[in-house]
């Protein structure tokens, strides 16, 4: 009996002594090595030999990354998430210790007001150039000083125009009676509320007890309007032929339109906004020279090149865009008219009023 | 060699468990303090703490976060996801029941075959397998042009994204979890006495409630937890086939880790849906856990 | 006599049928999955025609990965989702089986206090799990990798063994094993010449259902994952904001194909029921 016991303790050794070994990735990530910002020498800060990614799944090609490592030679894991709250409550709970990180700006903000990122020291990334200098310096990091955008892109409306002929300007004439079990929406209680008060002619980032309250009611009729509420794949909906009118990402909306030129896509005239991926490099993040190389590596316009074929994004990159062909530039939900736009702010405690109160409406239809 | 299934004799199981008994459990307990115990402990602790601007953990203490579990919404939300659970418990063990029977009174050689069999659909990736039920259920599916079809309706179903989907991918789902349990308890039954039942002259349903049923309660108590637990959490099911309309409690504790920011509040949510668990387990069990 | 067997024939006529409808319920979301990864659209919810392009892409990436021209993501996670829940179904088949036997075999003041903390990883919410697991694997310096994801999964996956296996022996005797050890036998001996092999119809639906829990997991396995332990469960999750391609539905159908047809044709099957 004790034989068997014995036996048991003795493969679990071997399992936690061992197992580790097979996968590719040596101890190294773990303990925080010589190398980083810790330890520059005198003129070149030289990079760790591994980069820890922790991205947004797909959205790094794999081509990037395979040709940034034979590059550098640095060995890239890319870790992921789908979305940001997601890569927030991991990193926040002490994942592992990564290098590179990839929020939108909102939760770039709540980092640096919680002193958890890093600066970036520019003269490792001259390609920083090469962004529209129209996405520097907003609200979110004023200062450029945490970080490089990857991507932006818009929320907007998507239209079957073979099912719905009639004009559609704004989140109202979405959001009507004569839609209902049509209709397809985020299922983001922020985002639903932002169009809510956009809708009402307040300010998205307006967020106080009052302004949730005079929403309340409008929200509350749109919710029992929606057929299906989705953030992941949104696009399902619309292509199984279940809903035929909502409000999506815009990179949603383009590969609609790429599947289908039925599919247009309308930036609400109550007012449109933006959201912006970046790279960012945590505090604790052990190679943080190897992170601002990559930085640079994919701010080069033949590179960023490469996101964009796979992503329908709107790419940041003047240079990049350059080299895009004209079919990608024509797609409205990647290039919409230009246009102020607003990004979205932290807005700290009051999230949880926000998830109450979609909870709520949702919960009493 | 097969042990008939007796009257549970109480003789031989009054045993102290003594070092060597202690000894054996020892990974068990070890397993349970360490990965079950330890990190609900932390959460239980987080659940009297504040929160921060990110919904981090400060640490003090109150019960602030406890009494806002009995906000009129949640225990609504909670309920219907007890609800859920219990019409998908009671459709899978109807369905499942007579599965698992006949499994088990198959051919020997094929039995484990067939269990397998019933397992192998959950070996490809959840969201592969709900995204084909809903192109199944769609209006423009192939179950609606079927129907359509044959003349059994006239106007194409609405399935897809209303409670009636959300049970099918539940049942569907949970099937084998309730299966497999009683398929345990059928394959012990002795032939002899399912026989002597049919030749005393009881018809089929007088069979099942007199001898079969009771003597597989094991196995049917153990698939309807196994089921049941597990689907009071679910959210994933209800938000693809049910279009996310419905919150369940599992995204209201989800949504405390992600969009809220609001984890005290999450461990507390979690907490009290595991001590109302644990209240009704402790209530409704007997003393002797052998009969469980 | 003759009369109550065709009653009794009757019976199993109509509990065939009916487990022949379950069956086809099962697998009828399993053929769509086939027939879409012949699928020659770009996107796998949107029927283009018939197309064996994905096919050859699987097999020239599941190639060029064995081979070390270039690594597949996808096959990788492939491997490693396959590779962890069979090294959790074993550990989980060993403990659950082991508790619930030692669980039934004694008696003490504790036991249903025991019973009630197998049924947590059950009950609670699979995001308090990852994260609480997360915090806990931080707090003992254990690097996030194969190893926190095993242990997790073997957390939450040996209940359903120790559940299955319990009730198979509930009612059973505990004379039995002694009447073994009355005979002669060693309490080894007695153990697996007798208790196993009465456990083991419970002991293979356990074991199969461990597997399958481990197979399918996201949300644990999100949180106590490492950099390069990628499942294919979370590959596919995170696929669906780009739009699920028709390879995934390839990768599938093959592993059901083959498993199906190894179960079906397997002989050594029948030596586990002896």
């Amino acid at each position: 009996m004790k034989r068997r016991l014995f036996g048991l303790i003795f493969l679990l050794g071997i399992f936690f002594g061992c197992k580790e070994k097979p996968a590719p990735t040596p101890a190294a990530s773990a303990g925080p090595g010589p190398s980083g910002s810790g330890a520059p020498t005198a003129d070149k800060p030289k990079p760790g030999k591994e980069l820890n990614l922790f991205a947004w799944s797909e959205y790094v090609p794999q081509e990037v990354i395979d040709g940034f490592s034979k590059e550098t030679g640095i060995k890239v894991n890319y870790e992921t998430y789908a979305s940001n709250e997601e890569m927030l409550s991991k990193l926040l709970a002490g994942g592992t210790n990564y290098d590179l990180i990839q929020p939108s700006e909102y939760v770039i903000e709540a980092l640096v007001k919680q002193k958890k990122l890093a600066p970036i020291d520019w003269s490792l990334v001259p390609n920083f150039k090469n962004i529209d200098p129209k996405l520097k310096g907003l609200a979110h990091d004023p200062e450029n000083k945490y970080s490089v955008p990857w991507m932006t892109g818009t929320v907007g409306i998507v239209v079957n125009t073979d099912k719905i002929k009639d004009p559609i300007k704004g989140y109202k004439d979405v959001f009507q009676k004569k839609y209902k079990g049509r209709i397809v929406s985020l299922n983001d209680s922020r985002e639903m509320v932002a169009w809510a008060l956009e809708a009402s002619g307040l300010k998205s980032n307006d967020i106080t007890p009052e302004n949730l309250a005079k929403v309340k009611p409008m929200l509350a009729e749109w919710v029992k309007l929606v057929k299906v509420f989705d953030s992941d794949s949104p696009k399902t909906a619309f292509l199984n032929g279940d809903v035929d009118i909502g409000v999506v990402w815009s990179g949603e909306a383009a590969l609609l339109y790429q599947n289908n030129k039925k599919f247009s896509y309308i930036l609400p005239e109550e007012g449109a906004h933006l959201f912006i991926d970046s790279l960012a490099i945590p505090d604790s993040a052990p190679n943080k020279v190897g992170a601002m190389m990559f930085m640079d590596y994919i701010l080069r316009p033949e590179v960023s090149k490469l996101v964009s074929e796979k992503f329908p994004y709107t790419n940041p990159n003047l240079e990049a865009r350059k080299l895009l062909t004209p079919d990608q530039l024509a797609n409205p939900a990647s290039y919409p008219p230009a246009g102020e736009r607003e990004t979205f702010r932290d807005i700290g405690k009051i999230a949880s009023e926000v998830d109450k109160l979609v909870t709520d409406l949702k919960a009493s239809n | 060699m097969t042990p008939t299934a007796g009257l549970p004799d109480t003789r031989g199981a009054e045993r102290a468990p003594g070092l060597r008994g202690w000894l054996l459990m020892a990974p068990l307990l070890a397993w349970l303090g360490a990965f079950v115990i330890a990190p609900t402990l932390i959460m239980l602790v987080y659940s009297f703490c504040d929160r921060d601007e990110l919904g981090q953990v400060v640490f003090t203490f109150s019960w602030s976060n406890y009494t806002r579990v009995f906000d009129p919404t949640y225990l609504k939300i909670l309920l219907k996801s007890v609800y859920y659970a219990a019409i998908t418990t009671a459709i899978c063990l109807v369905v499942g029941y007579p599965v698992a029977y006949w499994v088990g009174r198959a051919p020997e050689r094929v039995r484990n075959k067939l269990l397998a069999l019933i397992m192998i659909p959950f070996w490809t990736s959840f969201l592969i397998r709900t995204y084909a039920w809903m192109t199944i259920l769609k209006s423009e599916g192939p179950l609606n042009s079927l129907l359509l079809y044959l003349g059994m309706i006239s106007t194409p179903l609405d399935i897809l994204y209303t409670p009636t989907a959300v049970v099918i991918g539940l049942v569907y789902s949970y099937l084998p979890f309730m299966i497999l349990p009683i398929y345990g308890s059928v394959e012990k039954l002795d032939n002899a006495l399912v026989e002597a039942a049919f030749d005393l002259g009881a018809g089929p349903v007088r069979a099942f409630a007199s001898v079969i049923a009771p003597l597989t309660r094991p196995g049917i108590v153990a698939g309807v937890m196994l089921v049941f637990i597990p689907a009071i959490g679910m959210f994933a099911i209800t938000d693809l086939m049910g279009g996310a309309r419905v919150p369940m409690i599992g995204n209201v504790i989800q949504n405390q880790f992600g969009q809220a920011r609001d984890w005290p509040f999450g461990a507390a949510l979690g907490m009290t849906v595991l001590l109302l668990f644990a209240a009704t387990f402790w209530l409704t069990t007997k003393k002797d856990p052998s009969a469980t | 006599m003759a009369r109550k067997l065709s009653g009794m024939r009757l019976l199993n006529l109509l509990l065939g049928g009916w487990s022949g409808l379950v069956f086809l319920f099962l697998y009828i979301p399993i053929v769509l999955l086939i027939v879409y990864s012949f699928n020659a659209s770009k996107m796998a919810i949107v029927w283009e025609g018939f197309s064996f392009k994905w096919y050859t892409a699987l097999g020239r990436e599941a190639l060029d990965h064995v081979s070390g021209t270039k690594r597949s993501p996808l096959v990788e996670s492939a491997i490693n989702s396959v590779t962890i829940a069979s090294i959790v179904t074993v550990f989980s088949v060993i403990l659950g089986t082991a508790g619930a036997w030692l669980l039934y075999r004694y008696k003490f003041p504790a036991l249903r206090s025991i019973t009630t903390l197998v049924y947590i990883p059950m009950i609670i919410p699979e995001i308090i799990m990852g994260i609480s697991l997360l915090i806990f694997f931080k707090a003992m310096s254990l690097t996030l990798g194969f190893t926190t994801v095993i242990i997790s999964h073997i957390t939450f996956c040996f209940p359903f063994v120790l559940i299955a296996v319990q009730a198979r022996l509930a009612g059973v005797d505990p004379a039995l094993e002694e009447a073994a050890m009355d005979l002669g036998a060693t309490p080894m001996k007695a153990l697996f010449l007798v208790m196993v092999p009465y456990m083991m119809p419970a002991i293979i639906s356990g074991g199969l259902m461990a597997f399958t829990l481990s197979l399918d997991e996201v949300i644990v396995t999100y949180f106590t994952r490492g950099p390069t332990s990628e499942t294919l469960p979370l590959r596919v999750y995170g696929l669906a904001k780009v739009g699920l391609s028709p390879i995934l539905n390839t990768i599938s159908a093959v592993f059901i194909v083959v498993t199906v047809a190894l179960t079906v044709a397997a002989e050594s099957v029948k030596g586990l029921n002896k």
